[in-house]
């Protein structure tokens, strides 16, 4: 069971770490907390399921499972890492120099409208991902694993070791840190600061595209309302690994899955969103800048 | 200039108050009709107010009530209590003759209160919780069945038909949904064990825990109270599990989605308890026919609306009076003919026979399978 239940917790925890790395990022480059990046989220799982079934009409599922679900993937990418550069421009970037506050709730209408323009245009009713590989799967050491549980474990730590790897070895990834640190001096040292602001908006809102694909058909239910819980959770997860920084953001995704999938099967399920923030009060109690943060002085 | 235009505007407001105001003065008489409107439960709500529709216009071509037509206020209660709350106010202040709604009952219940202060009449399609008509109103009815008896059926049919002895009880930890799995609790406990019981959270999308779980237990039977969408995730991630099963639930289950989330292969020989199918009901056929032809396929608690609906005009015409006193006495002492078949309500609102039976999902549709008592 203590197996079965790992994996539960790391299939869910590495959507929640997908998640959390667009606010951890956006929060280290812009100290924004970016309300709208669930949103974006659930953006990239209406697409999924929008894409898809064109693809379905159009033959393409029946000819090639593979492609079709590339293809989904990649356009639904696209589009929501468009949608997180227009949203910077537009609800963001006007109130770079504005006080903290503007942007925060500048975030929030974002979120609310996203949220209800899907409501109007895509209906207030829950959407159902097409079963593509039905309960398939295969058993490990008493656990029952399947392929898409494979599949979501394994996209998401190879999304998380590609963008490792893009921060800490090219050079836009430095620029990106240099910005992080002080946007300032990295202009004066020749960064064209607004695009990497840009670039990590797109790589934020590619990633929860991703992730939103993945649970659309993990769970094969979408509605309009589905960014809201996962952003909160995401967001948690951010903090508890130390908001601003990458690494963080991975763990604290991944302990947040673990953390709720061990609580509700040996204390009780009814609770099951207590445990994460119960764990979050009693880290940040411990280490205020949470677990990989560093604490730094006070900026403003 | 900018003082000109504030001017303006407030004039323009307060005309068109008073335009608002002067529209229709008592020319109809409004009817409420309550029920989640919009959100994953939609469907529910759609369905009551196809059925009060359908009734509406029959009678409304028929002349209308006491010389009067009918006119349906809709109420959206998105399933919260605190908004059921304030739909009730709504209707009462739009000055309804009477109610047909709301579907949770968690939002029932509440405003039942509303209504019984301003001495309406209401009368639900969906809501099963018994504590809906404890309460000791007079003004409080319902056409479908209650959550003791449903559990009651249940409980026959998993110990005495399917002879199954450890059973794992889930709920949604809702009003409805833990007060059905509690009284199947009570029920089924006489003669099983219940190896599980626990709830899990309303709009969560993540049962695998909760499944690996029960799965340790080795339950011959799964049974949840709760709704569609939830009901239809666990379904399928039990399968996906590799828990094979049988699972089993109640009214709330009952909408094509749950199949349509769960699979068709998962959902395949899942039991719920419901009403009879209209379909084997020959006074239903004319409901049906009306029904398909003006809004499509049924709903399961279209023709329950329907019904609530016809009863109510028909209260209204009998007792010759919109007075909400003078309706619920005729409610309380008259017979019904209903689509569903006669109906007669006892001291507490209750339909006085039991109507449940046990339904079960074959080949992506919901089929009559059993009948308790034999």
């Amino acid at each position: 069971m203590l197996f079965q239940q790992i994996i539960n917790g790391l299939t869910v925890g590495g959507v929640y770490a997908l998640i959390a790395l667009g606010y951890t990022m956006v929060y280290g480059i812009l100290e924004l907390i970016n309300f709208a990046h669930g949103e974006i989220y659930m953006l990239g799982a209406y697409l999924g399921i929008i894409l898809f079934g064109f693809f379905t009409s159009v033959g393409l599922t029946s000819h090639s499972l593979a492609l079709s679900f590339a293809l989904t993937i990649a356009l639904s990418v696209l589009f929501c890492s468009a949608y997180g550069f227009t949203v910077e421009r537009i609800a963001y970037k006007p109130l770079r120099n504005a006080p903290r506050l503007s942007p925060l709730i500048s975030a929030i209408g974002v979120s609310i409208f996203l949220q209800n323009y899907v409501m109007l245009t895509q209906g207030a009713t829950d959407k159902v991902f097409p079963d593509l590989l039905g309960s398939a799967g295969f058993d490990l050491l008493g656990a029952r694993i399947t392929y898409l549980q494979v599949l979501i474990i394994g996209v998401s730590f190879l999304l998380m070791l590609a963008l490792h790897l893009y921060v800490t070895k090219t050079r836009m990834g430095k620029a990106m840190r240099a910005v992080a640190q002080d946007k300032v001096m990295a202009s004066l040292v020749g960064i064209n600061v607004d695009s990497v602001i840009s670039v990590t908006f797109i790589i934020g809102s590619g990633l929860a595209a991703v992730a939103g694909i993945m649970v659309a058909m993990y769970y094969g239910l979408v509605n309009y309302f589905i960014g809201y819980i996962a952003g909160i959770k995401a967001f948690t997860a951010a903090v508890l690994g130390g908001i601003g920084s990458i690494p963080g953001a991975m763990f604290g995704g991944i302990f947040l899955g673990l953390i709720e999938s061990l609580g509700a099967s040996y204390i009780s399920s009814e609770y099951k969103d207590a445990y994460a923030f119960a764990v979050l009060i009693v880290i940040l109690l411990i280490r205020p800048a949470g677990i990989f943060g560093k604490s730094t002085e006070e900026k403003v | 200039m900018k003082r000109f235009q504030m001017t303006a505007v407030f004039i323009f407001s307060l005309v068109v108050i008073v335009f608002a105001g002067c529209q229709k003065k008592a020319e109809t008489i409004k009817v409420g009709v309550a029920g989640p409107m919009t959100g994953d439960q939609a469907k529910m709500g759609t369905d009551f107010k196809n059925g009060v529709t359908l009734a509406v216009e029959e009678w409304n071509s028929k002349g209308g009530v006491l010389g009067k037509k009918l006119d349906i206020v809709i109420a959206d209660d998105q399933h919260d209590p605190k908004q059921a709350v304030a739909t009730a106010n709504k209707l009462v202040n739009e000055g309804v003759i009477g109610v047909i709604g709301h579907f949770n009952s968690n939002c029932s219940i509440p405003a039942s209160d509303v209504y019984s202060r301003a001495g309406i009449p209401m009368i639900t399609p969906g809501t099963t919780n018994p504590q809906l008509t404890e309460k000791g109103y007079r003004g409080v009815f319902r056409v479908c069945g209650r959550d003791d008896q449903q559990g009651r059926v249940a409980a026959e049919f998993v110990t005495d038909k399917l002879r199954l002895r450890r059973i794992a009880i889930i709920h949604d930890k809702t009003t409805y949904g833990q007060g059905l799995a509690d009284e199947f609790k009570n029920f089924v406990a006489d003669k099983a064990e219940v190896v599980y019981y626990g709830g899990i959270i309303q709009g969560d999308k993540d049962f695998k825990t909760v499944l690996t779980a029960i799965r340790e237990k080795k339950p011959e039977l799964i049974y949840f109270g709760g709704i569609y969408p939830e009901a239809g995730l666990l379904v399928k991630q039990a399968r996906e599990l590799g828990m094979t099963v049988p699972f089993m639930s109640g009214d709330g289950t009952i909408d094509p989605k749950f199949v349509e989330i769960a699979g068709a292969g998962a959902a395949e020989g899942t039991y719920l308890t419901f009403g009879p199918d209209p379909k084997n009901i020959p006074q239903a056929k004319t409901f049906i026919e009306n029904y398909s032809r003006r809004f499509g396929e049924i709903g399961p608690y279209s023709i329950y609306a329907y019904d609530a609906a016809n009863i109510l005009f028909t209260a209204i015409k009998e007792s010759n009076s919109t007075d909400g006193k003078a309706i619920m006495e005729k409610l309380h002492s008259s017979e019904f003919p209903g689509a569903m078949g006669n109906i007669r309500f006892d001291e507490k609102g209750d339909v006085t026979v039991s109507p449940f039976v046990v339904w079960i999902t074959r080949d992506g549709k919901f089929v009559e399978y059993w009948r308790p008592g034999k």
